[in-house]
């Protein structure tokens, strides 16, 4: 019965769809069904028998509550005030830092095993290139407004999954590629610089609510 | 004068135990569960489905109940509940405490004195 479906369907908005509730549902669904027509059977119109089948059944909020709430569409985002081109120099200093330091590290421990190959400078001198570069545009825009302040979305997890996800898939393509060509250095600058692009996300998460990054309201109000 | 209905509250704590019991004869699906206990009762008592489902679920949590899917008439399904051997003999044993509950509440609220 269609108006049964409806009852249930709604006294369970709200929770998760996980396969326990939707069974929970159905068998709510079934119970009811089996004691509407029990009491068509013994002579109650449909109508009535619906009402009393509801009535008779209580209240379901107790058993909803057993069941873990939905995640809820409009939930604010949390957010924060941030010195934006400062918290930026912060995070890329560290993650360039650290870009650096293993691909030195990993150069110097080639050079030091003998099992550094043809290209590796090449490969050390890109990474810190880059590396460099990336840096000075952090610290211009610092220079140019040192006390910018933004509201940023302290949204971590996807935007970490989303990087991780780039980095594996060029590591792929860069490793397929020296395959190809039957070189071995261009997966390094990709693969330390897709790495540290995803470590920026966690070294942002880490530094955004510390005290020296954070700023008023620009508008006055809360941050959520 | 008609008696007063039986205050929930008393029976409330022995749902897992009257649950057991109707299980212990036969495999039963929710409804049929909440009708035979209207019927035990003489419609005295009515056991609404949110408790019944609460309860099943928390004994089959304990591995006292395992839950399966029939099928009911008209090709629709059924979630029926069967005992398992835990739950027949913590069946029993709250069978035991009830009986010894019972005699000893029988014997406190009698208004009998302190026997000399």
């Amino acid at each position: 019965m269609e108006a049964i479906k409806y009852y249930v369907k709604g006294a369970f908005q709200g929770v998760k769809e996980t396969s326990e509730a939707l069974e929970q549902q159905e068998e709510l669904i079934a119970d009811l069904t089996a004691k509407v027509a029990d009491l068509v059977a013994q002579g109650r119109s449909e109508d009535e028998a619906l009402g009393m089948a509801i009535a008779s059944l209580g209240d379901l909020a107790g058993l909803v509550s057993e069941f873990e709430p939905a995640e809820d569409p409009h939930a604010p985002i949390p957010s924060a005030s941030v010195y934006g081109t400062r918290l930026d120099l912060h995070v890329i200093a560290v993650s360039a830092g650290v870009g650096a330091a293993v691909m030195i590290g990993s150069t110097a421990l080639g050079a030091f095993t003998g099992l550094v190959h043809r290209g590796a400078g090449f490969s050390l001198l890109a990474v810190l290139g880059v590396a460099m570069w990336w840096l000075r545009g952090a610290y211009l825009r610092y220079q140019e407004s040192p006390s910018a302040i933004e509201v940023r979305e302290l949204v971590y997890t996807a935007r970490f999954r989303r990087a991780l996800a780039v980095w594996a898939g060029a590591s792929v393509g860069v490793s397929l590629f020296n395959i190809a060509s039957g070189t071995d250095f261009w997966c390094w600058p990709i693969w330390v610089a897709g790495g540290t692009w995803a470590l920026t996300v966690k070294i942002e998460e880490r530094f955004a609510q510390r005290a020296e990054f954070l700023a008023p309201d620009p508008e006055g109000s809360e941050a959520v | 004068m008609s008696e007063t209905p039986i205050s929930s509250d008393l029976i409330r704590g022995h749902i897992d135990t009257i649950l057991l019991g109707l299980l212990s004869t036969q495999d039963r699906y929710g409804y049929d569960i909440c009708k035979q206990v209207t019927l035990l009762s003489d419609e005295e008592y009515e056991l609404k489905g949110p408790t019944l489902y609460s309860a099943a679920r928390r004994l089959e949590g304990q591995g006292f109940v395992r839950s399966y899917w029939g099928e009911g008439p008209q090709g629709a399904r059924r979630k029926y509940y069967a005992i398992t051997p835990e739950g027949s003999k913590a069946y029993q044993r709250n069978l035991e405490d009830w009986k010894r509950a019972r005699k000893l509440i029988d014997r406190l609220v009698s208004g009998e004195t302190e026997k000399e």
